[in-house]
């Protein structure tokens, strides 16, 4: 039997199209004579894989549509709000207000009494240099043209944030746009190639101390590709070797340490506390870990020793960019790119979607 | 023990013959639950779609086995299968001791759903697929497009033998089994690798 006899066989067997009396046939052979058997099972499997492949395939395409077709009719949907609850939102929104802002003055308030917590953000004394590098980069950028926007009052305070997805999302500490003396008029970040960028704040917790920022520039990006890093949804474990980057002075800083206790200040369950060097001008910088995730967000240091270092867990994060304000969606990255680069490839990748925070007050 | 309804059978033969309705009827009453779930769990509605859309694809599979069962309601089943690949996707990704997660809030156990074997089923199959897809990227033109436009596309002869200019159905019928031949040896030492 030549070669496609068999595989007309084997489509014709799959297919059910053979009579009783081929079957007996076909039976037979396969019993006596080994080559065609063997071969004619390679066939049988090969069709049968290449036709469920195919089916699956088809499934999943299929499946893709309906998630969009569904997705789209459900925004359509969450628009349109009849005319009679807006009030009753109105009213709910104030209160929501209201609450934040009674939550925040007691945090602080108990945070002044308390000494030896500092939160990390720059003070404008602290980095009066700052400002004559500002006026350079002022100048140069006019010159560049490449920065349409410029920062026209003096900086308050500093820190450091990350960006959490490529089109402007990013994240830093709160206290870095609000450290109790009243909000900034506008904030600011500073790439790693100088260039400023308006950002506003799109959600925060008081309580939690983080804040999410969006670049108000259209079309903005951080880098040519989506952030490398992932956000970790689980706490760490004891001991975790880790690092951090951020802007204490005007160039990024490597610092590392690890993890030394499972909740943070006061056992506080939503923070971590860690040996790590951070100063400064570092709040909001990413803590990750080795094998490039990203586990939390450095929130303050004990002042006595200067050596416990606290960050709050990212899972509070992923927890307030799921309560955001419907109208902003944020992709997420999935993948980790930095799993498996060195630390040195890791923290040049981390350089292009870390940067200086800046707040403005006229 | 809980089985599927006469309803959820229905609803099943209509999902393996792949069925539009039936998918999206099974999508519409299931996405929001898991979607809600894995909210809370720390993933997105991306996350959420990619989960739910690999635990329909294991149980399409699952129902293409004539004499299949399922022994409790599909909802149960999709909601324990999406789980699960969460569960194993955050150990992939944290590696680490990292938290167990207690199985006490899941109701796979009780109801008796062998998912783990079913996904693990799965993965088997995903990796024969991938090696099948490799060897149909090597077999070369016009064979890769013939047997993509069969197998894949669901097109009939006589489509595939207008589309690639074959004097008649015959002749495309020939032309694939020669590229099935081909394709034979390359799976064969794609696997072997």
């Amino acid at each position: 039997m030549n070669t496609n006899n068999n595989w007309e066989l084997a489509e014709a067997y799959l297919a059910g199209k053979l009579s009783s009396q081929e079957l007996v046939e076909l039976k037979s052979r396969r019993e006596t004579d080994e080559v065609f058997a063997s071969e004619f099972n390679d066939n049988l499997n090969l069709i049968s894989s290449l036709q469920s492949n195919g089916s699956q395939k088809r499934f999943r395409a299929m499946l893709s549509d309906i998630h969009k077709e569904t997705a789209a009719t459900k925004t359509r949907r969450t628009i349109q709000l009849p005319a009679h609850f807006w009030r009753t939102s109105a009213v709910a929104a104030t209160v929501a207000l209201m609450t934040s802002f009674i939550s925040y003055s007691i945090m602080n308030s108990s945070k002044k009494s308390d000494d030896n917590y500092t939160n990390i953000s720059n003070t404008v004394k602290a980095i009066a240099n700052d400002q004559n590098r500002l006026k350079k980069i002022v100048q140069d950028s006019v010159i560049n043209k490449k920065s349409p926007i410029v920062p026209t009052s003096d900086v308050r305070r500093t820190g450091t944030g990350f960006a959490l997805t490529n089109d402007g999302y990013f994240v830093t500490a709160y206290h870095v746009i609000n450290d109790g003396n009243g909000e900034g008029d506008s904030v600011y970040i500073q790439s790693n190639d100088g260039i400023y960028y308006k950002a506003f704040v799109v959600n925060y917790s008081a309580e939690s101390d983080l804040a999410i920022l969006k670049v108000e520039r259209k079309n903005f990006q951080f880098a040519k590709n989506e952030v490398p890093y992932t956000l970790a949804a689980r706490k760490a474990a004891l001991g975790a070797q880790i690092y951090t980057v951020g802007y204490p002075k005007e160039d990024i800083v490597y610092s590392e340490g690890y993890i030394s206790a499972r909740n943070g200040y006061h056992g506080n369950s939503k923070q971590y506390t860690m040996e790590l060097p951070a100063g400064h001008g570092q709040s909001g910088s990413p803590v990750i870990d080795a094998k490039g995730n990203v586990l939390g967000i450095l929130t303050a240091i004990s002042t006595p020793k200067e050596s416990n270092t606290y960050a709050v867990s990212t899972d509070e994060l992923l927890d307030l960019i799921e309560k955001m304000p419907t109208g902003n969606k944020l992709r997420l990255p999935k993948n980790n790119k930095l799993s498996r680069m060195s630390r040195e490839e890791q923290i040049s990748k981390m350089e292009n979607y870390t940067f200086s925070v800046k707040v403005y007050k006229k | 023990m809980y089985s599927a309804t006469n309803n959820d059978q229905q609803l099943l033969r209509a999902l393996a013959k792949g069925e539009r309705v039936a998918t999206e009827q099974i999508y519409k009453q299931q996405f929001p639950i898991i979607n809600s779930w894995l909210i809370k769990n720390g993933g997105s509605t991306d996350d959420a779609a990619d989960l739910f859309q690999e635990a329909m694809v294991v149980l399409f599979s699952k129902v293409q086995n004539e004499d299949f069962a399922l022994t409790c309601a599909i909802g149960t089943y999709l909601f324990s299968i999406s789980k699960h690949l969460w569960y194993k996707r955050l150990q992939q990704q944290q590696k680490g001791p990292g938290r167990l997660y207690d199985n006490t809030e899941d109701d796979g156990a009780e109801v008796g759903i062998a998912y783990e074997e079913d996904i693990n089923v799965h993965h088997e199959r995903e990796v024969h697929f991938n090696q099948l897809d490799t060897a149909l990227d090597q077999i070369g033109e016009p064979c890769r497009s013939l047997l993509k436009a069969y197998y894949h596309k669901d097109k009939s002869m006589q489509e595939i033998a207008a589309d690639f200019g074959y004097t008649n159905p015959e002749n495309a019928k020939t032309q694939k089994y020669k590229c099935l031949t081909r394709l034979r040896k390359l799976f064969y030492s794609v696997q072997a690798k």
